[in-house]
């Protein structure tokens, strides 16, 4: 009999894949609604293409599957790293962009807004986690 | 930090994907405890005690 471990487990592997067609479909409404059908079929095709790739190595790469299925305590922390690096990344690339904007004679956005909205997350993320841990 | 996991499991003959198998991780994360290059959790740590009927002390040594 199937634990409510092992479901939510069995779900979790869903999230990923889930999140890319849906973010697909977002394309293809996108695409529809802004008038411009080919970028929505394209960002489609991409997503679903991506998805059906990554369900299909997952049997090949432990990696993939740890990174689908969150049971390897380790891929998780690599995940998390990766990911916190890649946050650090585009947040550093936003306070550039949004310094050049500035010193273009621009407002600085939409740069200073998406900084802000970082700061935001990060901030309430600490406090939510200073709490809870 | 050292640890005693590639020894004890070749004692007992079993495989990197068989002790990962038996604790629910990937071989590559077996390969990584053994080789001191990834310190497990807590929990995992003890799992690895039980699985080899030994205390975590038995086999994580933080003083070498």
């Amino acid at each position: 009999m199937p634990t409510n471990d092992t479901k939510q487990r069995s779900a979790q592997q869903w999230v990923v894949p889930g999140v890319a067609i849906a973010g697909g479909i977002a394309y293809l409404i996108a695409g529809i609604v802004g008038d411009d059908l080919g970028f929505g079929i394209f960002g489609l095709v991409v997503m679903v293409t991506v998805t059906v790739v990554v369900l299909a190595m997952r049997g090949r790469s432990e990696t993939l599957k740890g990174l689908l299925d969150r049971r390897d305590e380790r891929i998780v922390q690599l995940d998390l790293k990766a990911t916190a690096f890649a946050g650090n990344v585009l947040i550093g690339a936003v306070l550039i962009a949004f310094v050049v904007e500035i010193a273009r004679g621009q407002d600085g956005s939409p740069y200073g807004i998406l900084g802000a909205i970082a700061g935001v997350a990060y901030l309430v993320s600490l406090i939510w986690l200073r709490v809870r841990e | 930090m050292r640890n005693r996991v590639r020894a004890l499991r070749q004692e007992r003959d079993l495989s990197q994907a068989t002790l990962a198998a038996a604790l629910g991780v990937s071989r590559q994360t077996i390969n990584s405890i053994e080789n001191g290059r990834y310190l497990p959790s807590l929990p995992l740590a003890l799992a690895i005690a039980r699985h080899f009927d030994l205390i975590v002390e038995e086999i994580f040594d933080a003083d070498e």
